[in-house]
């Protein structure tokens, strides 16, 4: 049965750009492996590329320290690269679960903070920060973290599809009712708050990979990779689900489940990189947006070139984040909600104007 | 090192190669230091709680982190003979004048974030006012640590003198913006301008410096008499 409806399938489907996706991908590949080398070889601490490549020989032949003394060794290894790591990992993370709300919501203002994901994650994180509970260690927060991210993101599906408005409008909606709750639900715990754990709540909402271990990369690496895959998978079922939803049912999408696999995902992607980094707003709804105006409506295109842009977006915000105060570090939230903010306004503008496809 | 507790850069601080490093829980964020920690270097947590309690073991703590105890203990004998030296001083100003015990309150004040806090029990300024012979208005109401300023509240415990962090003081606007937060305009301290601020790193430090401290602030508080006379007329 449903092969007959699939015949039906090619001429309703958005035009496929793939011959703009290919060289797109590729530049946005490069860029992320220059910027990689580029941060690598940046930091406050005196240690250069030169020395950082000879290290790394060193390491990968196992021939001794590569001329680097214990403390650069440190620098280098326990510092600078699990932090570089992290921020590829959820800077791709945040750039496709941008991709995944975008297709699935139809609506291309849809981001994970916009529809209260990061805010769940906030309060999730409060509750572990202020009551003090130590259940896990150092991953205790992050697993409060990620509980909240999935609670506030099926909240918001839920609702909105309970009240008959999982359309554009009716889950921004919601998103912002959930939203305003989980604002209040961190009021209060700000207000329970010691002022160290004030401070730690404060400075985990502006977001910072600062003091990222490979602890952290450890933890946040399994979860971050079954998202990033589950969300190619996932492609083809958006690509049907952009159609509208009973067209996608008459294709043989299993709508309901596409859609909770898709918030599942969503939530596996920004639960842990909220968590650990906390919230990094504007890369998810910037670098998806301004792909689907490159590469168009197709999602699996849209949903790799967004795990690039993304991590592109995330090392180089990083770099300057850990760069460019003497002796300080910056929130990298703040830098890119900084620049994100203005470059969605300029893209709002051209889609205006160019009548861009969702 | 920082311009604000929370924004440690482990590369910036390992780039001045430190041979030890003495920290505590008030700066963060805490995985830098154990990041410091995973580099090699000797990482000392430091108790971050300052009352009069914690003058002599801070020393005791400091100097033997950094080898060398004896030193630390003649500073520590030192320290502890200067504070009940520059107590009895105080009383002694008091009583010479004739003064009865002011009411006192120690308000945190950082204008640009909003925060105005008072500082209750266990907070160090109780021991700092009880050391000043005053009574601490903010714990006889039974503010348990920081606490946001409840104007109300504030006005009903009625201090005769607010104590400040001279930058806090400025972070306000100076005395008349410190007279237009909430129920300070109404207590006796405000009604006759009775402030007094000092140094945010030296107020509540409790360190080797505790008794110059005590001598400063007694100086403000008893010397002039304008707190006692405002006391006088409660």
């Amino acid at each position: 049965m449903t092969v007959t409806y699939r015949a039906v399938e090619p001429p309703t489907l958005p035009a496929p750009r793939t011959s703009r996706s290919v060289p797109v991908i590729t530049v946005l590949g490069v860029a992320v492996v220059i910027g990689v080398v580029v941060s690598a070889g940046t930091g406050q601490y005196a240690l250069g590329l030169d020395r950082v490549v000879s290290s790394l020989i060193a390491r990968i032949s196992r021939t001794g320290s590569g001329g680097l003394d214990a403390a650069a060794e440190s620098v280098l290894w326990d510092v600078r690269m699990p932090r570089l790591v992290m921020a590829v990992l959820v800077g791709a993370a945040l750039g496709v679960a941008g991709a995944l709300m975008q297709g699935l919501f139809r609506n291309p203002l849809a981001e994970p903070a916009v529809v209260g994901v990061s805010s769940g994650a906030a309060v999730g994180a409060c509750v572990a920060i202020v009551s003090g509970i130590n259940l896990m260690g150092s991953l205790t927060a992050p697993v409060a973290a990620f509980a909240g991210a999935v609670t506030a993101t099926a909240a918001v599906y839920l609702l909105s599809r309970s009240t008959g408005h999982a359309d554009t409008s009716g889950v921004v909606l919601m998103g912002v009712a959930v939203n305003a709750i989980a604002a209040a639900g961190i009021g209060v715990a700000v207000v329970a708050a010691g002022p160290r754990a004030r401070q730690d709540i404060l400075f985990w909402q502006l977001g910072s990979l600062n003091g990222t271990r490979w602890v952290a990369v450890g933890a946040a690496l399994p979860l971050l990779v079954v998202g990033l895959v589950a969300a190619v998978l996932l492609s083809r079922s958006l690509d049907l689900l952009s159609l509208g939803e009973s067209t996608a049912r008459h294709l043989g999408v299993d709508v309901e489940r596409s859609q909770v696999a898709a918030i599942a995902t969503v939530a596996l992607l920004v639960g842990p990189a909220t968590a650990f980094c906390g919230i990094i707003g504007f890369v998810g709804l910037v670098v998806a947006h301004a792909l689907r105006i490159v590469l168009g409506p197709r999602h699996r295109p849209l949903i790799i070139g967004s795990a690039l842009g993304g991590a592109l977006v995330m090392v180089v915000a990083d770099t300057a984040a850990r760069t460019a105060v003497a002796h300080a570090e910056l929130p990298v939230g703040m830098l890119t909600a900084l620049v994100g903010g203005p470059v969605f306004l300029l893209l709002l503008r051209r889609r205006k104007t160019l009548g861009v496809p969702r | 090192m920082t311009a604000n507790g929370h924004n440690l850069n482990a590369e910036a601080i390992l780039a001045l190669a430190p041979t030890v490093i003495l920290t505590d829980y008030t700066i963060g964020p805490v995985e830098v230091q154990m990041q410091l920690r995973d580099a090699g270097i000797p990482v000392v947590v430091l108790d971050d709680r300052r009352t009069a309690d914690t003058v002599t073991s801070q020393i005791h703590e400091v100097s033997e982190a950094l080898g060398v105890p004896e030193a630390g203990e003649q500073l520590a004998e030192r320290t502890a003979k200067e504070i009940p030296a520059a107590r009895q001083r105080v009383d002694r100003l008091r009583s010479v004048n004739g003064q009865r015990s002011p009411r006192a309150v120690f308000l945190y004040l950082r204008g640009r974030s909003g925060t105005y806090d008072w500082f209750g029990k266990d907070t160090g300024a109780d021991d700092l006012i009880a050391a000043l012979g005053a009574t601490d208005v903010a714990t006889a109401s039974g503010v348990k640590g920081y606490q946001p300023l409840n104007a109300e509240a504030l006005a009903a415990a009625a201090p005769d003198v607010v104590l400040v962090m001279t930058d806090g003081l400025a972070s306000v606007g100076g005395v008349d913006g410190l007279l237009g937060l909430p129920g300070v305009a109404e207590t006796p301290a405000g009604r006759t301008r009775c402030v007094i601020d000092m140094a945010d790193t030296e107020i509540l430090s409790f360190g080797t410096r505790f008794a110059p401290t005590i001598d400063a602030l007694g100086d403000a508080l008893y010397r002039s008499g304008a707190v006692a006379e405002q006391a006088a007329r409660r």
